[in-house]
């Protein structure tokens, strides 16, 4: 069974207005009565709840349908009512729990939400962003033919995103790679294996933490030599891009060495006990930057690893977040295009159950809001078109969204919190003025050197 | 040593750094990855620009640093190709992290070390101190007398390397200033003769990474439980073993290169007129020339001295440095790098530790000299003699001689 497209509700953005009920009468029954939509928003004291068809897996409408009016269609998901075939008996509304088939007096049938072929008329009447059609099912379903190329039960923590980055990651660049995991997370986690087994199923190596570009240059030049098309690949953590193994990075970038190098970017030594890197945010708590009478967290910004190579004038620098999935294979496919031209660095941020303090089925919300507050900023880069923000900048949740979420913020005094704020819209500035080409070192980027 | 000047081969004037580079041309090598350094800079400039002019058909990678130098070596090398660098001094010590697991993953390259005294004092100058610094990491050493040794040393340096029952890694050292800069007749090889006294390279059989036959490459390995101490302890045992069997594959290259190209060298220790000798000095490297005149001029007056050159640094000829001194009454040990931890010359501490099996075990000294650039002349030649000779009469082993400290 693949994945499908869902309409998912937030009722903390929910207002009540009742456009997307007056919208879905108005598409399905040509009437603005709100008692003829598919979708039903209905009070629960404060908040809201959403009456309507989750087209699910096991749908019990379906198993309880005495006359096949019901069945769920395999390539969309959604569950189709068969005028033709009803009996009217309403064991399908019995079954449901979620109001979502009910009698409707008007027709004088069940009515359900069939997503209007998959455009839904009650997310586009919703300006609040309470309602979304989620559209990644396709990503999943096209992947899922392709074969993990980890083996199974990698020892991860519970939750792990990096976990998640590495498998689609190299299910996508496919078997034809050698793979580079210098020391942390990645190979901590069982990729290159222990005495003798291997967690790959692609030549895959320890590279030492601080050359990983060298080493890939070396392979990939050889297999070019021979007319070999062989992708070499890295997946490195923040800690062997930006500090010791920032050198080689920079020499293979500046080459134009084709190589994908992938930053799995948790913002410090996860791996080792959680030590502070040159990515770990001000204010951060770290096993090194602790927190005490005198200590309160690492008491500079974060080295911004993406805009450094972009001014290496890569093929192609782009950053990218497990919370925005299309988003990020769209990357991770101009990023293998690009590793054939020349160097493709791609910054993907991963946040860690563990080192950053939060509850493990939290990781895709925080990759969220990092997002969603500008803490973290989606945008990509080549050479001929220079910097492009992936999504707008604007409208950003306050910067407490986010940090209230983390362990390793929860000792933050208020001027740190300023500090953290005045950065994030600092940097948001200088990344929105580089996409609208105002500011001089985009031009020069490029222009490429002379 | 003896030329023979065949109609095929052809003799140019270079200096050690150019001889290298041809040595590199002429083995067919696949990668070659630089970075410049005193005094090995001409080196890479000799790669490149033969690079450029289509004689060596290498893919050259122009890094940032020794540390990638070696890095990307590591990476051609785990792809199937031949490679080779060659540094030295600060650069070697920059390499170190590199360098240090080379042996370990058995990869066979050859890689000069063109000796020049370490930091500090701030010093350019020969001296083989930044070699003796890695003397323990595993890689093979080779110590160069001439410009002609240096040439064959590292074609000869390939076969060795990349010999089954071997596979390490090799430095092939030559005298920064003395064989870097000093220029020489050379006989040059026919790529005939080279190619059929060195097979195409096979390196990565044994590790590779290659997606038709895909493995995980230096897994973490040892610890206390599980397969773990025995797997480590096979690949060290390993390691070592690859070592020793390293003496037997250096004297058979030597033996076909002979054949071949009909030049003959001493493959792991030389003796230089020792029979009868009383006293022997030994030597390693380009002073070695300067310690024979003196000889010479000590055997026009009737005295009974040798000299014992050591080639082969690592692994030590033990076996081979016993029988050339076994006999003999005295021994002064010229070094031109210091052990810190013993107040003597490195090469000195192998020597007496090898002495432990010859038939007659004779008194040794240590003497040191030539660090920094300064020459050994035979001036200071004819004083390790004297020196020696009072100790193979009255067996009073002396302090250390610090041969340049009057100069």
């Amino acid at each position: 069974m693949g994945a499908y497209n869902t309409i998912a509700f937030k009722p903390e953005h929910c207002d009540g207005c009742n456009a997307c009920m007056t919208a879905c009468a108005t598409a399905k029954a040509g009437s603005a009565d709100i008692l003829n939509s598919r979708i039903q928003i209905v009070a629960d004291g404060d908040s809201f709840e959403l009456a309507m068809c989750r087209q699910c897996g096991d749908p019990k409408c379906v198993a309880n349908c005495p006359a096949a009016a019901l069945a769920k269609d395999a390539g969309d998901g959604v569950i189709a009512w068969d005028g033709s075939k009803c009996v009217n008996c309403l064991l399908c509304t019995v079954g449901c729990a979620f109001g979502g088939i009910v009698y409707n007096a008007a027709a004088g049938h069940v009515v359900k939400c069939d997503s209007c072929g998959g455009d839904p008329a009650c997310v586009k009447a919703c300006d609040r962003g309470a309602l979304n059609y989620l559209t990644t099912a396709n990503i999943y379903n096209e992947v899922g033919d392709l074969e993990d190329l980890f083996v199974p039960g990698l020892a991860g923590c519970q939750g792990c995103n990096t976990e998640l980055i590495m498998r689609h990651a190299l299910r996508r660049i496919g078997p034809d790679t050698v793979l580079a995991t210098p020391p942390g997370c990645i190979p901590g986690m069982g990729s290159v294996g222990y005495n003798g087994l291997t967690g790959t199923k692609v030549p895959v190596f320890h590279p030492l933490l601080t050359n990983t570009a060298s080493m890939l240059t070396g392979v990939k030049r050889h297999y070019k030599r021979q007319g070999r098309e062989v992708n070499a690949v890295a997946l490195a953590g923040d800690g062997g891009a930006s500090d010791v193994g920032f050198q080689s990075l920079s020499g293979a970038a500046e080459r134009g060495e084709q190589i994908l190098f992938i930053c799995v970017d948790n913002e410090g030594y996860m791996n080792t006990g959680m030590q502070r890197s040159s990515c770990t945010p001000f204010g951060a708590w770290t096993s090194t930057t602790p927190v005490g009478e005198r200590g309160h967290g690492k008491t500079q910004d974060a080295k911004n690893m993406p805009l450094l190579m972009m001014m290496h004038n890569c093929e192609y620098v782009a950053t990218a977040s497990t919370a925005f999935m299309e988003d990020l294979y769209d990357k991770l496919d101009k990023a293998i295009a690009a590793s054939k031209r020349g160097f493709a660095y791609l910054h993907i941020y991963s946040p860690c159950t563990t080192g950053w303090r939060f509850p493990s089925q939290e990781n895709i919300e925080v990759a969220r809001k990092a997002v969603e507050t500008n803490f973290v900023m989606l945008w990509e880069f080549n050479p001929r078109d220079g910097l492009r923000l992936s999504r707008p900048l604007d409208d950003a949740l306050p910067i407490d969204a986010y940090l209230e979420v983390l362990g390793k913020y929860r000792h933050l005094e208020p001027e740190q919190v300023a500090h953290i704020e005045g950065t994030v819209k600092k940097n948001a500035g200088f990344i929105r003025s580089l996409a609208e080409g105002r500011h001089p070192a985009m031009a020069q980027a490029v222009s490429g050197r002379a | 040593m003896s030329a023979v000047l065949k109609p095929k081969s052809k003799a140019i004037v270079c200096d050690g750094n150019e001889a290298a580079a041809w040595a590199v041309t002429l083995a067919r090598v696949d990668m070659v990855a630089v970075y410049p350094i005193t005094p090995q800079s001409s080196l890479v400039e000799y790669l490149a620009k033969f690079v450029a002019d289509g004689k060596l058909n290498a893919e050259i990678v122009d890094v940032e640093g020794e540390h990638s130098v070696l890095s990307v070596l590591h990476g051609g090398v785990l792809a199937g190709a031949r490679a080779y660098t060659g540094t030295c001094g600060p650069g070697l010590a920059f390499m170190f992290e590199p360098y240090l697991r080379t042996p370990g993953m058995r990869m066979p390259l050859v890689m000069s070390i063109v000796t020049r005294d370490t930091l500090t004092p701030q010093s350019v100058w020969g001296g083989h101190q930044d070699a003796m610094s890695v003397r323990e990491v595993g890689w093979i050493q080779m110590y160069c007398e001439t410009v002609q040794e240096v040439l064959d040393t590292t074609i000869m340096a390939y076969k060795v390397s990349e010999h089954r029952d071997v596979m390490l890694p090799v430095n092939v050292c030559h005298d920064g200033n003395y064989l870097s800069y000093g220029a020489t007749r050379v006989e040059l090889p026919t790529q005939e003769e080279v190619d059929a006294f060195l097979p195409p390279p096979s390196v990565n059989w044994h590790a590779a990474l290659d997606p038709s036959r895909p493995m995980a490459v230096d897994p973490l390995t040892g610890g206390a439980g599980g397969p773990g101490p025995s797997l480590f302890v096979r690949y060290r045992k390993g390691q070592c073993s690859g070592m020793q069997h390293a003496l037997a594959a250096i004297e058979a290259a030597h033996e076909d290169w002979a054949r071949i190209v009909g030049r003959r060298h001493a493959p792991l220790v030389e003796s230089y007129r020792m029979d009868d000798a009383e006293v022997a000095l030994v030597t390693l490297g380009s002073m070695t020339g300067a310690g024979k005149d003196a000889v010479d001029e000590a055997r026009d007056r009737g005295e009974r001295v040798g000299l014992v050159k050591v080639k082969t640094y690592r692994p030590f000829p033990v076996q081979a440095v016993a029988r050339a001194l076994s006999g003999v009454k005295a021994v002064g040990v010229v070094d031109r790098s210091v052990s810190f931890g013993w107040n003597c010359g490195p090469l000195y501490q192998d020597v007496i530790a090898a002495l432990q099996f010859a038939a007659q075990r004779p008194a040794a000294m240590s003497f040191i000299g030539g660090l920094a650039g300064a020459d050994i002349t035979t001036d200071h030649f004819g004083r390790v003699i004297e020196r020696t000779q009072a100790l193979a009469r009255d067996g009073q082993v002396g302090e250390t001689v610090w041969l340049n400290e009057k100069d």
